[in-house]
């Protein structure tokens, strides 16, 4: 039988190799797609959970996640492109403005 | 047996292409893994009977998520990354070792004892007597979360409005576009 807690450590791998990813690497498209990676793993949380428990609230949560997902690929693809357009490169080690 | 057997191939599935989004060097290279991963979830969700977020998964992760990451990928035409010596920072590192430490805490926590809570009258049998999974979800999504729903779609138009803003060519004071500084 699976169970709830091989979920959860399967998400936790999921989203331990996103934050290695948002960490680590250069590229800020990787660093984008990690996150995407992070947000899945909350996504399986949410629905192993809802299997769990008999209740449906965590599937409807998951529309909401996928929803702000897409809306921050959307955004923060405009800014890659932007940022892009004006230094030349999406290295995270030239692109320090942000940085104090 | 049969749902093991599903859990584990989709499980090592997700694991190694989640190791090869963020291991490979080659951008184009991570998205397709990226895209093999969000298969493997949906594949996933379909196990646990979550037939509707499956579909929605593939649609909309798999099919205009990462294509549109494949649009910036190839429009940026970039090589395959340089290996670099790692630069790692205090605050990296902090941050690494708070996750693997909430990490640690989850992991001893599901080791003392089973996850447990307030059980739900909406187990498999009683959503299949209520007409399916796709059916109970739009039931809950338009009444109980009727409100949060409409929000979303204000949050899907204020990011369109965004991301025209962002991505628009920048004119200098007299007219003429920026120059590409890669060129």
């Amino acid at each position: 039988m699976v169970s709830i807690d091989h979920y959860l450590v399967l998400a936790t791998f999921m989203f331990l190799c996103g934050t290695l990813g948002v960490l680590f690497r250069r590229n800020l498209l990787m660093v984008l797609m990690s996150i995407e990676l992070m947000l899945n793993a909350v996504n399986l949380v949410f629905v192993s959970g809802s299997r769990m428990l008999g209740n449906l609230d965590g599937q409807v949560m998951v529309f909401f996640i996928i929803t702000v997902a897409a809306c921050e690929a959307g955004v923060g693809l405009a800014m890659v492109i932007a940022l892009f357009r004006r230094y030349g490169t999406v290295d995270t080690n030239f692109l320090r403005i942000l940085r104090g | 047996m049969t749902q093991e057997l599903v859990f584990l191939a989709f499980a090592a599935l997700i694991a190694l292409c989640s190791m090869m989004v963020i291991l490979s060097r080659n951008a184009v290279v991570s998205a397709i893994y990226l895209v093999g991963d969000l298969f493997s979830l949906a594949g996933l969700y379909a196990s646990m009977d979550a037939h509707f977020v499956a579909a929605i998964q593939v649609l909309v992760y798999a099919g205009a998520i990462v294509v549109l990451f494949m649009f910036v990928i190839m429009l940026l035409n970039l090589g395959p990354d340089q290996r670099q010596h790692l630069q790692v920072s205090a605050p990296e590192v902090g941050v690494l070792a708070l996750t693997i430490i909430g990490f640690l805490v989850v992991g001893g926590m599901l080791l003392l004892g089973q996850p447990t809570g307030v059980t739900g009258p909406l187990t498999a049998e009683a959503i299949e007597n209520a007409g399916g999974n796709t059916y109970t979800v739009g039931m809950v999504l338009f009444t109980k979360y009727l409100w949060p729903f409409e929000l979303a779609s204000m949050l899907i138009l204020l990011a369109i409005i965004a991301a025209i803003v962002i991505a628009k060519k920048e004119q200098n004071k007299d007219g003429d576009t920026r120059r590409l500084a890669h060129g």
